[in-house]
């Protein structure tokens, strides 16, 4: 708590630091005159609001108001450039000349862009490059694209938004993060989620945070939070990737926070009142649970609906200010989120302030700073698997037996006794440079930490039955430190003619990792209302501690032949403290290639038309200590008790990833339509099995680099601009994602079981020809492997049961988003976003359980509840014969699994919203600049192809894999509408 | 701007500056190594670094061996009659031991799916102490070197009680039981130092390789020394917890429910560190029973089986109490009230006394030995097939939760799946892979070992449902079944 109590003072330290440099930074007055203008759309004369318009060399700038004007203020007197950029548009500029105590007109037309090849990117590159060199899919969202989005944080924010990722929340619960995946599984260990970086810091994003609950995780993405973010770049592994080294197999996430522009202090409200819903799509609530109660009158059939679930309330708070001068620019706010949750003990409640700085302290050294600083405190419910969880225990008709209540409404009492609260501290901060040394040479470094500290406290009172009916208190302190450097130079050559140029950065990158848990239980307290282990009659406690470094050196070479060829290579050269001791280091190389065909080549509705290509290497480094044969030790009997533990690989390196790819980024029909299509092939060799010993030598799980996985698929991104008028605009879009993957070699090990035992990684999941294993296919990762009916005897009966490969796997292979935006008039948008998945079937754990009570889920959804129905309904548990054909029984449901799984395609309304700009007059009553109204919805509507679980869950995740796909009974994400009202002084 | 820029860095300047960064930066660099990172856990370099590391790892091999007898109790009391599963923590399937398959003894942890894991981590750890750590350790006591001979026998003994075949080497070939229990007699006897336990477990391991003349010197060893000895060792309260006590106390399933006919010996284990008895001299009368039955000694058969009875009616008892409710998974009520009449099959006498009143906060339960038998009963038994009746029913109750029952039945467990995937001289379907049920053992109707009649025995499944129905048929007496099929090994 004391680091906490530091974060604060230092985060407050941070923002007063930064409102004194607003003020000295203002610009004095001197001979100055006014600028003023429009900025409109060329092609339909539309004013343009948001554009930023900025006088060069002055740092006064803003941005344009709902009808395209701008008036600068204090512009020195002389002759200037105006710029503006808006994101969609080239850069445009009038030149204008300002007389002292004048006003002058820079009105600036824009012409918009199907595809933004002069935009910067920096991910992957080394150094600063524009998207057009590039031979790599790199997608850049812009604080446009999700301006004003009812999205609590980074995960969700991605939901739809970027081609070829499949995001899937994992449920409804506060504190959880979704499943990321970019161009398929390509480990079969730890989370696919990809390595994210903040202003240059790799933070933690490590998806299990905290002690199980019963499924549903803590994770650090859920305190990511979106206020501020001006750019996120997203490579998803392949060349673009490179860079990172061992680190990036699974793609990067980089975001990049403002750090305000040029001009008068700009101060931003925002306030945001709004419910969440639960949605109930998948809740059956008592009258299919326990239809005799509501028979007899005890409850009703809305017993959950009425007593267990709520609307609740969400308030949002956000106020920030940000300006500065040509030297000096500043970005800070504060924001405060409070959800009161749709289920009992679900609340969650945000904090955050974060700051940027940006200081030219001279003409070619600039410096910058970010730093935020977030504390997020939330309830949560057991959930998934335990048996304290009050909604699965309901649903399953559990409610009775393990709460020993006689009534539900009583059970309902007991179940909401624990208290499960979890506190995250975090703090970010980052520190970077930049040395202009001549006009060739920069030099640049940015060195940064994340610090992450939770609490998470599980208390059972006292009478609580299911767990200790004498209370119990668990303690789960998770406390993560990583610290990134990033440092480079570049140096920058063009001929004199310009028909060659040329671009090398030589640079090192790398980072620290400590994580460190101290967990503790206290059991059996005398009297009630004891947070403390100390009253505890029995104390237990352990740690866990992880230490990893990886860093690396690399070059990056650039090269541009007339400004519409480009062809890039390079390679980093990584060593890590998790390699095994024979392994020094690893080499990752990579080739790019670009070329703009609509530069040489006329191509009918064809604007601009860019090929490109590339072949890159990324890795992905082993568990932090599995080099080491280790032997652990446990408590026994007062004693400490040695065994066998990890058994040792000398020989152990990173798995490597080698990505080809090509496609083609499109503007055509008069820039109406843009188009981004990249196909690749992923395949990841090396790749990390942990490879049982045999048990006969007591030893257990060693990873070893066996394996090898391919990735195969196609990513594709739409935009079309439907119409373009002065009055109305419409825009849609849509992106694709299809993705194969396969197990291509089991380097020799048999078959295992991947995230629980019904998740299997396999050689040979089907035989092309039948019988002959040599035709064998490998499997997706996970693929499912359930116990199902079969005929043993051969009469045509089912008689026996046997695990076997269902065919299907629980991650989609195809996923994707669509999104409009209505444009009418200047002042009023309305925008949607949905996003869908398929391919992948999921596994209804919920179902299962309730068979232990006799009660037949899905068979009563589906046949309905009329007596006799369920029996003659064998969906789940066809008729088990015996050996001379007699009838036997209904198969149990631990011989006949394969039942409980379902198709998991789904269609989700993901996003409304509604945008008003409120006439200036308005604003103006209010001292404003600006002011918007919204209204946004999230998460309105769903299609699934079953009716029992939500196909995007991942409700029990078990190791660390967290392919999805399995759940109890989880509530999906909850429905929200938000009223708000931003403004700008 | 620029001149702003020369006074903070000037040319010279700069290169100082920087100059005098970079020195600091690599004169730093030991002091703050990032890449130097710590494993928390003990390696070989820190191991080589162990003053005494026989005596340092003597209390890993007690706790594995803690974990052995946590798995094969739980795993071997499912399978046999005693118990039946109800509830989510153990696999059904271990009710209908025919469909037993690999992959449900695939686990390392110690419930029922560890069994096999768990006697060959006992051996390998037991290998690495006799064979690489004790010789090389001057300072090794051998008193700690005849204990670990101990444990290895117990794992080689189990490894012969509870599958027909087990590799005993990495890619080695599956050995059949009895080269198993040759190498139990052969550490047991080195461990012989260790205490009376070593000829306790002589005496099964002699049994079990159908040698009655040793197995009934070896117990005739043990009572000779401890007339009423016991070895059973604790568990540990907080963090090697008896397992069994889980399934049968804590959890709220409550997952193993007794054989109705048995329920006045549930649950014996009633605290966390409860201990299992591993080896009492009760199982020695009864050897020594079996053996004299076996050579037709009906008098001195007689006189030992009395003799374990009434050593077993003298373990005492402890006070409990039970909020087990005796629930199915589907919740219906099991037998739970003292007034039931209980028979064996439907061709045997109904018999009171077997049922206790649940829940109840003072349970009077055996923690070590209880039987239905008296030592009176026995000395009127005429024939020797009652004799025999008899013993197998005494075995059964007295050493009920100890890991016998299972192979009293003639059962034998496949090796792991693991082991089986792993090991290139095992293939599915090679001895060892497969379940050994002798064909006595009923495979219809379904958990045919574990079911009686009628279910509905009380009006409804309320706790305080009233008893309708007193008098209660178990479907099948596995003891007839032992004894018309000259199951013991002598």
């Amino acid at each position: 708590m004391q680091l906490s109590r530091l974060a604060s003072s230092a985060a407050l330290g941070l923002l007063a630091l930064l409102a004194l440099t607003a003020a000295a930074a203002t610009p004095a007055l001197a001979q100055t005159g006014v600028v003023q203008g429009q900025v409109v759309d060329a092609a339909s004369m539309r004013p343009l609001s948001n554009v930023q318009v900025l006088v060069e060399g002055t740092g006064i700038g803003l941005l344009t108001n709902s009808s395209g004007r701008y008036v600068l203020l204090n512009v020195p007197a002389g002759e200037h450039t105006v710029q503006a950029t808006l994101i969609g548009y080239d850069p445009a500029s009038q030149t204008v000349t300002v007389a002292p105590g004048q006003t002058a007109t820079a009105d600036i037309q824009m012409s918009s862009t199907a595809i933004s090849l002069n935009e910067i990117v920096v991910t992957g590159v080394g150094a600063e490059t524009e998207r057009r060199a590039l031979g790599t899919s790199v997608e850049v969202l812009s604080a446009e694209d999700f301006a004003l989005a009812p999205v609590q944080s980074v995960d969700q924010l991605l939901q739809g938004r970027v081609a070829g990722a499949t995001v899937n929340a994992t449920s409804a619960q506060p504190g959880t993060g979704s499943l990321i995946n970019f161009r398929g599984v390509s480990s079969v260990f730890g989370a696919q989620t990809p390595v994210i970086y903040v202003d240059g810091v790799r933070v933690d994003n490590d998806q299990s945070t905290a002690a199980g609950t019963g499924g549903e995780q803590s994770s650090a993405l859920s305190d990511l939070l979106t206020s501020d973010i001006e750019r996120i770049e997203v490579t998803k592994g392949g060349a673009a990737s490179t860079l990172f080294g061992s680190d990036a197999a699974t793609g990067v996430i980089q975001i990049f926070t403002r750090k305000g522009t040029p001009g008068a202090p700009r101060i931003t409200a925002r306030v945001e009142q709004g419910i969440e819903m639960p949605e109930l799509k998948y809740i059956f609530d008592m009258g299919l649970i326990f239809p005799e109660r509501v028979e007899s009158g005890e409850i009703t059939d809305r017993f959950m609906r009425d007593l267990y679930f709520k609307n609740g309330r969400a308030q949002n708070y956000y106020v920030g200010v940000s300006g500065g001068t040509a030297d000096v620019t500043y970005s800070v706010s504060g924001r405060l989120e409070d959800l009161g949750g749709t289920q009992p003990r679900d609340a969650s409640t945000n904090y955050s302030v974060r700051g940027g700085l940006q200081a030219s302290l001279t003409e070619n050294f600039t410096l910058q700073f970010s730093g935020s600083y977030v504390r997020h405190n939330f309830e949560r419910l057991y959930n998934g698997s335990a048996i304290s969880d009050p909604l699965t225990t309901f649903e399953v008709g559990d409610a009775l037996f393990f709460s020993g209540a006689s009534t539900l409404h009583e059970a309902l009492d007991i179940f909401l006794m624990p208290q499960i609260d979890e506190g995250v501290n975090r703090f970010i901060f980052s520190a970077g440079t930049r040395w202009n040394i001549r006009d060739d040479l920069t030099f640049r470094m940015t060195v940064g930490t994340d610090n992450r500290n939770n609490q998470q406290r599980t208390y059972q009172p006292i009478g609580f039955t299911p767990g200790e009916p004498t209370g119990n208190l668990r303690r789960w302190d998770r406390n993560f430190t990583s610290v990134s450097l990033d440092g480079g130079a570049t140096y920058a050559w063009e001929s004199t003619d310009g028909v060659i140029g040329s671009s090398t950065t030589v640079g090192v990158q790398g980072f620290r990792e400590d994580e460190s848990v101290i967990f503790g239980n206290g059991r059996t307290f005398a009297l009630p209302g004891t947070f403390d282990f100390d009253a505890a009659a029995v104390i237990t406690a352990g740690e866990g501690n992880v230490e990893v470094f990886n860093g690396g050196a690399y070059v990056d070479e650039q090269v541009s032949l007339w400004d519409k060829l480009y062809v890039g290579a390079g390679f980093r050269v990584d060593a890590g403290s998790s390699f095994g001791d024979n392994i020094e280091y690893e080499f990752y190389p990579k080739v790019t290639g670009a070329y703009i065909l609509s530069d040489d080549v006329d191509l009918p509705f064809v604007d601009e038309l860019k090929i490109r290509t590339a072949y890159g290497q990324t890795g992905k480094f082993p568990g932090a200590f599995l080099k080491d044969r280790t032997f652990s030790a446990t408590s026994f009997r007062g004693e400490s008790a040695p065994r066998f533990s990890n058994p040792g690989n000398a020989d152990l390196r990173p798995e490597k990833t080698s990505t080809i790819e090509g496609g083609i980024d499109a503007a055509l029909w008069n820039n109406r339509i843009g188009l981004d299509l990249t196909a690749y092939e992923a395949r990841t060799t090396d790749a990390l099995f942990d490879v049982p010993r045999q048990p006969v030598t007591g030893q257990g799980i060693q990873q070893e680099n066996v394996g090898e996985i391919l990735n195969r698929g196609v990513e594709l991104a739409l935009n079309l601009q439907v119409l373009n008028t002065q009055s109305l605009a419409w825009s849609v879009g849509a992106t694709f994602n299809y993705n194969h993957n396969e197990v291509t070699d089991m380097g020799g090990v048999p078959d295992f079981s991947a995230e629980g035992s019904q998740k299997r990684v396999t050689g040979c999941w089907y035989e092309e020809v039948e019988g002959d294993e040599d035709t064998c296919r490998g499997g997706p990762v996970g693929a499912w492997w359930l116990t199902m009916p079969v005929d043993t005897n051969g009469d045509g009966l089912p008689d026996g049961s046997e695990r076997n490969f269902t065919g299907s796997f629980p991650v989609p292979d195809k996923s994707g988003s669509a999104n409009t935006t209505i444009s009418i008039g200047n002042d009023l948008t309305v925008s949607a976003l949905a996003d869908w998945a398929g391919g992948h079937y999921v596994f209804d754990y919920g179902s299962v359980w309730a068979t232990f009570n006799g009660i037949y889920r899905r068979e009563l959804v589906r046949c309905g509840m009329e007596e006799g129905a369920a029996e003659g309904c064998a969906y789940a548990f066809p008729v088990q014969y015996n050996a001379d054909g007699t009838e036997r029984g209904k198969y149990s449901q631990n011989r006949a699994r394969s039942g409980f799984l379902y198709d998991g395609d789904y269609f989700k309304l993901r996003e409304v919203s509604l945008r008003y700009v409120l006439p200036e007059d308005w604003a103006g009553r209010l001292g404003a600049a600006r002011a918007t109204a919204y209204l946004n919805g999230r998460n309105l509507w769903i299609w699934s192809k079953n009716q029992m679980i939500d196909g995007e869950l991942n409700g029990l995740s078990g190791g660390g894999l967290r392919l999805g796909g399995e759940s109890s009974i989880t509530l999906s994400p909850n429905r929200t509408y938000r009223f708000g009202v931003e403004v700008v002084f | 701007m620029k001149s702003k820029s020369k006074s903070i860095f000037g040319r010279s300047g700069r290169f100082t500056a920087a100059a005098l960064l970079a020195a600091a930066a690599v004169a730093g660099c030991d002091a703050i190594n990032p890449t130097q990172v710590n494993n928390p856990t003990t390696t070989d370099a820190d191991l080589a670094e162990a003053t005494n590391p026989t005596e340092a790892l003597l209390p890993g091999l007690r706790a594995q061996f803690a974990r052995m007898i946590n798995a094969y109790v739980v795993a071997t009391e499912v399978i046999s009659d005693n118990y039946s599963v109800h509830g989510t923590g153990l696999n059904q399937t271990m009710d209908e031991p025919g469909t037993v398959t690999p992959d449900i003894f695939n686990g390392t942890g110690t419930s029922a799916s560890g069994v096999y894991w768990n006697v060959q981590e006992l051996r390998a750890l037991a290998d690495f102490v006799i064979d690489e750590i004790a010789p090389n350790d001057a300072e090794a006591p051998p008193a700690l070197v005849a204990e670990a001979h101990y444990y290895r026998g117990m794992a080689y003994l189990t490894m012969g009680e509870v599958f027909s075949h087990v590799p005993h080497e990495e890619d080695g070939a599956p050995q059949p039981a009895d080269v198993a229990l040759t190498k139990a007699v052969s550490d047991l006897q080195a461990g012989a130092g260790f205490g009376p336990q070593a000829n306790a477990a002589l005496a099964r391991a002699h049994r079990l390789l159908g040698d009655a003349g040793a197995a009934a010197s070896a117990a005739n060893a043990v009572l000779g020394a401890t007339p009423n000895f016991i070895f059973a060792p604790p568990y540990d309260e907080q963090f090697l917890t008896n397992t069994s006590v889980a399934f049968l106390v804590l959890r709220a399933l409550q997952e193993m429910q007794p054989l109705p006919r048995l329920d006045f010996l549930d649950p014996k284990y009633t605290e966390r560190d409860s201990p299992i008895p591993i080896a009492k001299a009760e199982e020695m009368h009864l050897i020594l029973a079996e053996a004299a039955l076996a050579s037709g000694n009906m008098t001195e058969a007689q006189s030992q089986l009395a003799s374990a009875i009434t050593l077993a009616g003298s373990r005492g008892v402890v006070s409990f109490d039970d909020i087990d409710e005796r629930r199915n998974a589907d919740l219906s009520l099991r037998p739970r009230s003292k007034e039931i009449m209980i028979r064996a099959d439907a061709d045997s006498p109904y018999r009171a006394g077997l049922v206790l009143d649940r829940p109840s906060d003072d349970l009077q339960i055996p923690n070590i030995s209880g039987t239905s038998l008296s030592a009176d009963s026995v000395s009127s038994l005429g024939s020797a097939d009652e004799l025999w009746h008899a013993l197998w029913l005494a075995r059964q109750e007295i050493l009920f939760l100890e890991g016998r029952r299972m192979a009293d039945l003639g059962i034998k467990l496949p090796i792991m799946l693991r082991e089986i995937d792993q090991n290139d001289n095992i293939n599915e379907g090679d001895p060892g892979t497969v379940p050994i049920i002798p064909g006595y053992i009923p495979a219809s109707p379904q958990y045919a070992m574990d079911i009686y009649s009628p279910l509905d025995l009380y009006d409804g499944v309320d706790p305080g449902s009233p008893l309708v129905k007193s008098e209660v048929t178990v479907h099948v007496d596995m003891n007839k079944v032992l004894v018309a099929n000259n199951a013991s090994p002598f």
